[in-house]
C-alpha cells in the first residue's frame, strides 16, 4: 500500500494528539463561571474572575487535586451580560458543550435564579459565591450551594447595626428612607426593611426603587432631600451608586447615617469615583481587607500586586469558592456530580486559605446555604492614604482604636 | 411647591443635554437615511478623549471641546470614508442601505469591547473645577456642569441651524438630503457631503462628551444609556429635524424628572414611552418631522 507511507505519519499525528487531548481531559477538572463580563455589573465580574483565577493557579501549583492524582482545575469563563437570558443559554452550552464538572456564579441574583434551574436539571453541582436573593437556596434544590449570606440576613443585620449605633451613640432615629434599584436584589431587600422597619417602629418617610440604568438621578434625589430622613437605606449597583452618591452630596442631603448594602458600594471604583463624597457612609459587607483574620494579609497583599486593588467581598467569596470546590474533589475523590453534591452537603470546608474569611468553616445546611456566612459592618471614611473602609461592626471585629461617626456632621 | 420648580428646572437641563446627545443622530439620518446605531459608542469614544485630556493636563474641562470636537470629526468623517462609504457604493442601487445599518452596530459592538479591551470596566470620575458646584438660589439646588451644557446645547443648536438655512456647505447637504440624485447632477459631490455629515455627527458626540465628563462617570458601555434616549428623542422631534432634537430631549428630561415626584422613579421611563406612542399616534412624523417618505 502506497498511499500508507504518506498517510502514515499524518494518521500517527492524529493519534497522538486524540491520545494526547483524552490523556490531559482526564486530568481536569473543568470549573464553568458565568458572572457579567460586559455591561453594568462588568467591573464586579471582573473582580471576580480575577480572584478565581488567583486561587486555581495556587491550587494547580500546590499540586491540584491529590485525591484524583493530581488533577489540575481548568476554569471556563462565559459572560452573562447581567442578563437572565444570556445566563441560562451559557450555562446550557457550558454543561452540554464543553462539559464541565462544576458551575459557579453568577452575581447578579436575576441572572442565578434561573441559571441554577438549568444546572439543577442537569444535576450538576452549582456553587453560588455571592448572589443574595434568598429563594436562591429555597426552592429545595439539591446542586445549589450558597457560600454568602442570603439578603434577609443582610437586611437583619443592618438594622440591628442601626438599634446598637443608636443606644451606643445616644441619638434616636425615627424617619428612614429606602432608595433601591429596581431589580431582584434591590426589591428583595426592600421588602425585609419595610417589615424590620415596622417592627423597629420606624416611620417611613420615602420608599423609591430607581431603574439601575438611569442616566439622571438628580429627581430621586430631589425626592429624598424633600422627605427629610434620618437615615437612608441603599440598595445600588456601582454605577447609580456613584451617581447618587454624588448627587446626594452636590444637593447637599443632609442626614444622620447612610446605610448601604454592598454591591455597588463596595466596589473599588465606587470610592475612587465618588471620592469625597463617601465620606461618613455605612456598608455592610461580608468581608473586608483590615479583619483580624489568618493569611488574610498575605492574601490580600498578592491579590494587591497582581491586580492593583484590594480584595472585595465579592472577589474573597469567589476565591473562597474554589477552595470550597478543592475541598470537595478531595474528599469525593471523584467528578461524580452526585460524589461531589454529597462531599459538599455532608463536610464542613475549612481549608487553611478559607480562614481569611470573616468566620472558620463554610458549612453547608440542608438547602445548601452556607449557615456559618455572616456580615460586618463598615465605615468609609477620608484618611491620609486617600478613602478607608473602616470596620466598626459587630463591636468585638471593630478595628482598633477608631470610633464610628454617628450621627454624620451636616454638609 | 418648590420641589416641582426644581424638578422642572433640572429635567430643562438635564434634557437638554439628552438632546444635545440626540442632534448627531439626527443630523446623520436626515442627510444620509442612516440610522447610526454606534452614535452611543461614539458619544463614549469622545468621552474617554475628553476624560484623558482633562485628567492629564488638568484644565478647565470645556477648554476639551476645541480638541475632543475636531478629534471626533476627524474621527466620523473617517469612519464614513472607509468603512461605511464602500458600502454604500456596493448598495448603490438598493432604495433602502440596510446593510449599512448592520455595520454601524458593528462598529458599536467593537468600539464598546475594543474600550472594555484597553481601559477596563472600572467607572472614571474626571475631577475637574467645575465638578459638584452648584448654582442655590431659593433653597434649590442646579448643577453648574448641566447649566453650562443646557448653555452649550443651545448654542450648538443655533450654529447648526444657521451653517444648513445659510452656508453654501449647509445648502449642499440640504440639497442632497432632499434628493441625493438629483443633487448629483447639479455637480455637489454626495460623497463628500455625506464624509462632512458623519464628521459633523460624530463632532456633536464630541460637544456632548465635553459636556458630560465633568459630572457623569466614563465607562466602555456609557453610550447605551444615553443611545437608546437619543433614538426616542429623534423620533419624538422629528427625523432630521435639529430643533426637534433639541425640544424632544428637553421634553423627555422633563418627564423623567418631573413624573419622578409623582410616582416612583421606575415609572417615568413608562411615561416616556406612552408620551412617545401618544405623539406618534397624532403626529407620525414626530414634533417637528415633514410628512416626508424616508
Amino acid at each position: 500500500m502506497k498511499i500508507d507511507r504518506k498517510i502514515m505519519p499524518l494518521l500517527l499525528t492524529v493519534l497522538l494528539v486524540a491520545f494526547l487531548g483524552t490523556a490531559t481531559a482526564a486530568e481536569t477538572i473543568r470549573i464553568g463561571n458565568i458572572i457579567p463580563l460586559s455591561g453594568p455589573s462588568a467591573s464586579v465580574g471582573i473582580q471576580g474572575k480575577k480572584a478565581r483565577e488567583m486561587a486555581v493557579a495556587e491550587i494547580n501549583e500546590a499540586g491540584g487535586i491529590k485525591a484524583l492524582g493530581g488533577a489540575k482545575l481548568e476554569l471556563d469563563f462565559a459572560d452573562s451580560k447581567s442578563d437572565p437570558t444570556t445566563g441560562v443559554t451559557e450555562a446550557e452550552r457550558l454543561i452540554n458543550n464543553d462539559k464541565v464538572d462544576l458551575l459557579t456564579g453568577c452575581w447578579n441574583s436575576a441572572v442565578t435564579y434561573p441559571t441554577t434551574q438549568v444546572a439543577e436539571r442537569y444535576g450538576i453541582p452549582f456553587i453560588v459565591p455571592v448572589s443574595v436573593r434568598d429563594t436562591i437556596t429555597e426552592r429545595g434544590f439539591k446542586n445549589v450551594f450558597r457560600i454568602a449570606a442570603k439578603d434577609s440576613w443582610w437586611a437583619r443585620d443592618q438594622f440591628s447595626f442601626l438599634a446598637d449605633m443608636e443606644k451606643e451613640f445616644g441619638t434616636s432615629v425615627k424617619k428612614v428612607a429606602f432608595v433601591y434599584e429596581n431589580g431582584d436584589w434591590g426589591t428583595g431587600f426592600a421588602e425585609q426593611w419595610r417589615t424590620l422597619a415596622e417592627k423597629a417602629g420606624y416611620q417611613v418617610v420615602l420608599d423609591e426603587a430607581y431603574p439601575s440604568t438611569a442616566s439622571d438621578l438628580t429627581p430621586v434625589v430631589i425626592k429624598l432631600k424633600r422627605a427629610k430622613p434620618d437615615v437612608v437605606f441603599m440598595t445600588s449597583n456601582a454605577a447609580d451608586a456613584i451617581l447618587l452618591t454624588n448627587t446626594m452630596a452636590e444637593m447637599k442631603v443632609n442626614v444622620k447615617a447612610i446605610i448601604t448594602s454592598g454591591g455597588g458600594h463596595a466596589d473599588p471604583s465606587f470610592l475612587e469615583a465618588a471620592g469625597q463624597n463617601a465620606d461618613y457612609i455605612f456598608d455592610i459587607v461580608e468581608w473586608e481587607a483590615d479583619l483580624n483574620r489568618i493569611g488574610l494579609k498575605e492574601t490580600n497583599a498578592k491579590f494587591k500586586s497582581l491586580y492593583g486593588h484590594n480584595l472585595t467581598g465579592e472577589a474573597v467569596d469567589a476565591y473562597a469558592a474554589m477552595y470550597v470546590i478543592k475541598d470537595a474533589l478531595e474528599k469525593a475523590g471523584s467528578t461524580d456530580p452526585a460524589a461531589l453534591r454529597k462531599a459538599l452537603s455532608e463536610n464542613k470546608f475549612c481549608d487553611g486559605n478559607l480562614q481569611m474569611l470573616a468566620y472558620d468553616c463554610v458549612d453547608f445546611d440542608s438547602t445548601g446555604q452556607n449557615k456559618n456566612a455572616n456580615l460586618v459592618i463598615v465605615q468609609i471614611r477620608k484618611t491620609d492614604h486617600g478613602m478607608d473602609r473602616i470596620t466598626v461592626w459587630p463591636k468585638s471585629v471593630r478595628r482598633a482604636g477608631y470610633t464610628p461617626v454617628f450621627p454624620q456632621p451636616a454638609k | 411647591m418648590i420641589g416641582y420648580v426644581e424638578s422642572l428646572l433640572n429635567g430643562i437641563l438635564m434634557g437638554s443635554i439628552y438632546g444635545l446627545t440626540a442632534v448627531g443622530l439626527t443630523l446623520i439620518f436626515g442627510v444620509m437615511k442612516v440610522v447610526n446605531f454606534a452614535h452611543g459608542s461614539i458619544l463614549m469614544v469622545g468621552m474617554f478623549a475628553a476624560y484623558f485630556f482633562v485628567t492629564l493636563t488638568g484644565v478647565n474641562p470645556y477648554l476639551a471641546l476645541p480638541v475632543v470636537v475636531p478629534l471626533l470629526f476627524v474621527f466620523g468623517f473617517a469612519m464614513q470614508k472607509f468603512i461605511i462609504k464602500p458600502i454604500f457604493e456596493a448598495e448603490k442601487d438598493v432604495r433602502e442601505p440596510i446593510t449599512v445599518i448592520i455595520v454601524t452596530t458593528g462598529i458599536w459592538y467593537v468600539l464598546d469591547n475594543l474600550a472594555l479591551l484597553l481601559f477596563g470596566a472600572q467607572f472614571r470620575v474626571a475631577k475637574t473645577s467645575v465638578t459638584g458646584k452648584m448654582l442655590e438660589i431659593f433653597d434649590m439646588y442646579f448643577l453648574w456642569p448641566k447649566i453650562i451644557g443646557a448653555g452649550i446645547t443651545l448654542l450648538l443648536g443655533l450654529y447648526l441651524y444657521w451653517f444648513l438655512k445659510y452656508s453654501r456647505m449647509g445648502k449642499a447637504v440640504r440639497a442632497t438630503s432632499l434628493d441625493r440624485e438629483a443633487a448629483t447632477l447639479m455637480g455637489i459631490k454626495q460623497n463628500r457631503i455625506y464624509n462632512i455629515v458623519f464628521g459633523l455627527g460624530c463632532a456633536c458626540c464630541g460637544v456632548a462628551a465635553c459636556v458630560l465628563v465633568p459630572f457623569y462617570y466614563v465607562y466602555p458601555t456609557v453610550g447605551v444609556p444615553f443611545d437608546i434616549k437619543a433614538f426616542i428623542i429623534v423620533v419624538l422631534g422629528g427625523l432630521g429635524s435639529i430643533p426637534g432634537a433639541i425640544l424632544g430631549g428637553i421634553i423627555l428630561g422633563v418627564i423623567e424628572t418631573l413624573g419622578a415626584q409623582f410616582m416612583a422613579a421606575t415609572w417615568t421611563e413608562m411615561l416616556i414611552y406612552v408620551f412617545f406612542l401618544l405623539v406618534l399616534f397624532v403626529k407620525p412624523s414626530g414634533l417637528f418631522g415633514l410628512k416626508q417618505d424616508y
